[in-house]
């Protein structure tokens, strides 16, 4: 028998990116801007979406997706804000994929959002290869990580279209220099949105929060 | 971080492919892994011996790595890369962007 040679010159993620464009499609037909939330455990995405959906739920309507290795803790967290949140589980998964979005999502009522977060999974290396139908990533990075988290970590500095450098109250007690950070972040991605923000004292919030409000008026009005 | 998970998609393309025709046996596999797709070449070619084994027995698996690459913000000079920052080694400003190396595909099957 003769070996043949078979070309097939295939993604390997084709079928999640089918299914992400799919979502996005959906999302963007409704008006729903949607924010994929990529950071290292413990950086402050929780945190910074408390905040966020404390200031924002009497002018948005807002949904969370939260993810998770294991426990429901920060959807339980994020309910009390009093706002719709799923939870994913992924039993060990290091990353959200777009079947576990599309799933939770159908327990939301998308026709009746203006904002969705997507909290993923902590950690800066998967997350970013995998399209959950976002709008935009936003990639959190928290002042005590040190500033070169973006030379480490490029592939979610590039793929984000905004980041969040957080819990900027601790500066004072660190050696960081939030411009190095920001200016090693842009090494890897010129285009990036940048905030500075403390969930702690508020400081930086406001841009912030304007930023969402002006982004989700423009996806509203198409 | 998930070659296994990336492992199973890979032999669920190889399944579907080799529907179209029953009767072959999977005797080889091509893969392009780029430089900047975050994946651990020697994690996922173990992780696909063993996806692989079960069914298919011993497959050639042959891993091509697609080398990093970026352009220039300023001059739009491209170039190779391996390390972040990204600097043109024309004029020293930083990279626009990759423009290549995040491919992760399969390339071609062998089949007899
Ligand atoms: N000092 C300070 N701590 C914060 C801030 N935001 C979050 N934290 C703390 O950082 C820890 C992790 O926060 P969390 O929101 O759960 O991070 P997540 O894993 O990214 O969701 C918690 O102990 C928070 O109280 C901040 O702005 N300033
Ligand atoms: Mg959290
Ligand atoms: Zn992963």
């Amino acid at each position: 028998m003769t070996a043949e040679r078979v070309e097939v010159k295939q993604k390997v993620l084709s079928a999640n990116d089918r299914l992400a464009a799919e979502i996005r499609a959906d999302l963007t037909s409704r008006g729903v801007l949607c924010l994929n939330l990529i950071s290292s455990p413990g950086s402050g995405k929780t945190t910074l979406l408390e905040k966020t959906i404390d200031e924002l739920k009497s002018k948005l309507r807002l949904a969370v997706v939260a993810g998770d290795v294991q426990t429901r803790n920060d959807a339980e967290r994020l309910e009390r804000h009093g706002v719709p949140v799923e939870a994913i589980e992924t039993g060990g998964g290091c990353h959200l994929n777009a079947e576990q979005v599309s799933k939770s999502l159908s327990g939301l009522g998308l026709s009746e959002l203006d904002l969705l977060f997507v909290e993923n999974v902590g950690n800066l290396v998967c997350p970013s290869s995998f399209d959950l139908g976002e709008s935009m990533k936003v990639v959190l990075m928290s002042v005590t990580e040190g500033e070169d988290k973006p030379l480490k970590y490029p592939a979610a500095f590039r793929r984000a279209g905004a980041l969040v450098l957080t819990k900027i109250d601790l500066i004072p007690h660190l050696q960081f220099s939030a411009e190095r950070a920001v200016e090693n972040a842009r090494s890897i991605n010129p285009e990036l949105e940048v905030f500075a923000t403390s969930s702690f004292t508020g400081e930086g919030l406001a841009e912030w929060l304007d930023w969402l409000l002006e982004a989700a008026e423009r996806k509203r009005s198409g | 971080m998930h070659e296994m998970a990336l492992a199973l998609e890979i032999g669920g393309i190889c399944e579907r492919e080799l529907a179209h025709a029953p009767e072959s046996r999977l005797t080889g596999l091509g893969v392009q892994v780029g430089a900047f797709s975050g994946v651990e070449v020697d994690t996922l070619r173990f992780c696909l011996e063993v996806v692989l084994k079960e069914r298919h027995g011993d497959v050639a698996i042959e891993i091509e790595r697609e080398p990093g690459v970026a352009a220039c913000l300023s001059c739009e000079v491209q170039f190779e890369v391996r390390a972040a920052p990204f600097e043109c080694p024309d004029c020293g400003s930083v990279a626009r962007g990759v423009t290549g190396g995040q491919s992760l595909q399969v390339s071609y099957l062998e089949v007899e």
